[in-house]
């Protein structure tokens, strides 16, 4: 029921993404005469000051704001599973260098780090993507490390030691499949948190800039409006609501074909 | 204290990979447009940016342990007294929300694990979902232009008292009540399930007696430690609640800061983070040992 929701939701993103922008107008074109029209057949989702069709625009932040979420979801799970099971297999003085370069990590709560980065290397789309993979990627590799430890000490994962399988070999084949099912779920389930956190960002100012359609910048840009043009905030904040609904019962989905 | 040493070391160390010569953007923002080489060096000297980074590293952090964080790239005023002047304000927020959000997670909680898997226990549960996901700069334009603005119910009072923290404080407290929320109502249903409230059930206690006298308790622990994760996500929220609202605390001034790449402004604001967050762990760490009697782990 849920995994049918999640997978429903995630559908129609994908239409909004994929589909929408085939039957909309341009999403930065202006028509000063049709401004913060409301919701018509014309426009589905009303206009904005700009007179530019609200739905094209959410269509085409999808790419940037969930685009950015999945690019840093991506990384930092690449990057977590990577250096995670490299110190579970390596052990030793590898497995002591990560985990204390994970400690000092996660020492700094992520949100505080990301601005810090933001905040010295200047605001833009680049740089917010760097900064949420560096603030990100060391829960999940402290969860990888954890999670490839008990896989292997898995009697499967012996016996193909014992049989003669190398280290690494071992590591790749056996532990590695299932370490990543395991630090995808938790990274699935952080989609929701990274698309608020990147929108937020946004909304700040410190991701894309104008008139490139974004999510948490569509909202920033609607102020002064949103008596006259709710609609201008509504939208945005639905699909931001849809992608977070979305990305939590996936990642759910996914954990319990983990578990399974 | 390590915690903070580390963070410190981190945060300055950001300094290094920043694009472009300070200097230069300090005599910017005095007006100097194009500098002469003179100039640069002598604020290249002024700024210490041409000592060896270690050495700056151990004089920066020896001014932060007596409170000096250098002065502001783009005011020339010293960090500290610009901080200082905005602290009390984002603490008033910080606080006002704070009691928001457990008014408004507690009795959620209670009554989605009173009724667990009834109506109430579902309507409680989507407004705790709503509330951790629709994000605090929507509920805060909303409630800005649509209460204040446009209904003229309360004044915006962008001024840092008590009275103006209490509109601010309601974006913060939803997204964080939420949260704690479901924390909350994870941990009583755990608990319910727990021997030592079947056999109060089985004494014959009524469902009420069996949640407030046995359950929360057991719960707390896990509430307190939600808390305490919040509290780092407190500034990023701050920052966004207070530019909505052109709230005077450090927030907007962090984001201000970053707008200019004022780096000085930017490590303290952010260092300042990172102790509250350090602060708070230690209080909610020892109120735990307090309530449960030993330590966490």
């Amino acid at each position: 029921m849920n995994r049918a929701l999640g997978i429903g939701l995630t559908a129609l993103l994908g239409l909004l993404a994929f589909v929408v922008p085939l039957l909309t107008p341009e999403p930065n074109a202006t028509d000063y005469g049709a401004k913060l029209a409301a919701p018509s057949w014309a426009h589905l989702f009303g206009t904005d000051q700009a007179g530019r069709d609200v739905l094209a625009r959410i269509a085409a932040g999808t790419w940037v704001s969930l685009g950015t979420a999945l690019l840093v979801a991506a990384i930092t799970f690449a990057v977590g599973l990577v250096v995670g099971l490299l110190a579970a297999v390596a052990g030793g003085a590898v497995d002591a260098v990560i985990s204390r370069v994970i400690d000092v990590t996660l020492a700094v709560p992520q949100l505080v780090l990301a601005l810090a980065i933001v905040g010295v290397l200047g605001p833009g789309h680049a740089n917010l993507v760097l900064a949420m993979s560096v603030a990100g990627w060391a829960h999940l590799a402290r969860f990888a490390r954890a999670f490839a430890a008990r896989q292997t000490e898995r009697p499967f994962v012996l016996a193909s030691r014992m049989a003669g399988v190398g280290r690494w070999r071992s590591a790749a084949r056996h532990v590695m499949p299932a370490t990543a099912t395991g630090v995808l779920s938790v990274a699935t389930l952080h989609i929701g948190e990274i698309v608020l956190s990147l929108a937020g960002l946004s909304f700040l100012g410190l991701g894309v800039s104008p008139p490139t359609a974004e999510w948490g910048q569509m909202v920033a840009e609607a102020r002064g409006y949103v008596d006259r043009a709710p609609w201008l905030v509504i939208a945005p904040a639905v699909v931001l609501l849809i992608s977070v609904a979305a990305a939590s019962l996936l990642g759910d989905a996914v954990q319990d074909k983990g578990k399974r | 204290m390590l915690t903070l040493f580390v963070g410190a070391v981190v945060v300055w160390s950001l300094q290094l990979v920043a694009p472009g010569d300070p200097a230069r953007r300090v005599l910017g923002a005095l007006g100097f447009a194009n500098p002469s080489d003179d100039q640069i060096a002598a604020t290249r000297h002024e700024l210490g940016v041409d000592m060896p980074a270690p050495q700056r590293f151990l004089q920066w952090l020896l001014d932060a342990m007596t409170g000096g964080f250098g002065t502001s790239w783009r005011t020339g005023r010293p960090v500290t007294n610009e901080l200082a002047d905005r602290l009390p304000a984002t603490l008033r927020l910080a606080a006002v929300a704070l009691l928001f959000a457990l008014v408004l997670a507690i009795p959620l909680a209670l009554i989605a694990a009173r009724w667990r898997g009834r109506a109430p226990d579902l309507g409680a549960r989507a407004v705790m979902f709503l509330g951790a996901a629709t994000p605090s700069f929507v509920v805060g334009t909303v409630v800005l232009e649509l209460i204040v603005l446009r209904g003229g119910m309360g004044r915006v009072l962008a001024d840092g008292s008590w009275g103006g923290a209490v509109l601010p404080a309601i974006p913060l407290a939803l997204g964080a009540g939420a949260g704690w929320a479901r924390v909350l109502r994870t941990s009583l249903v755990e608990v319910s399930d727990a021997s030592f409230i079947q056999v109060s059930q089985a004494r014959g206690a009524t469902a009420l007696r069996r949640l407030l006298v046995h359950a929360v308790p057991s719960a707390l622990p896990a509430l307190l430690a939600a808390i305490g994760l919040t509290v780092g996500s407190l500034l990023a929220g701050a920052a966004v609640v207070e530019t909505v609202f052109t709230w005077p605390g450090i927030g907007r001034y962090l984001i201000e800061a970053i707008g200019a790449r004022d780096v000085p402004v930017v490590q303290a604001t952010v260092l300042l983070g990172v102790l509250g967050y350090v602060v708070v762990s230690t209080i909610v760490d020892g109120v735990t040992i307090a309530i449960t009697g030993k330590a966490k782990r």
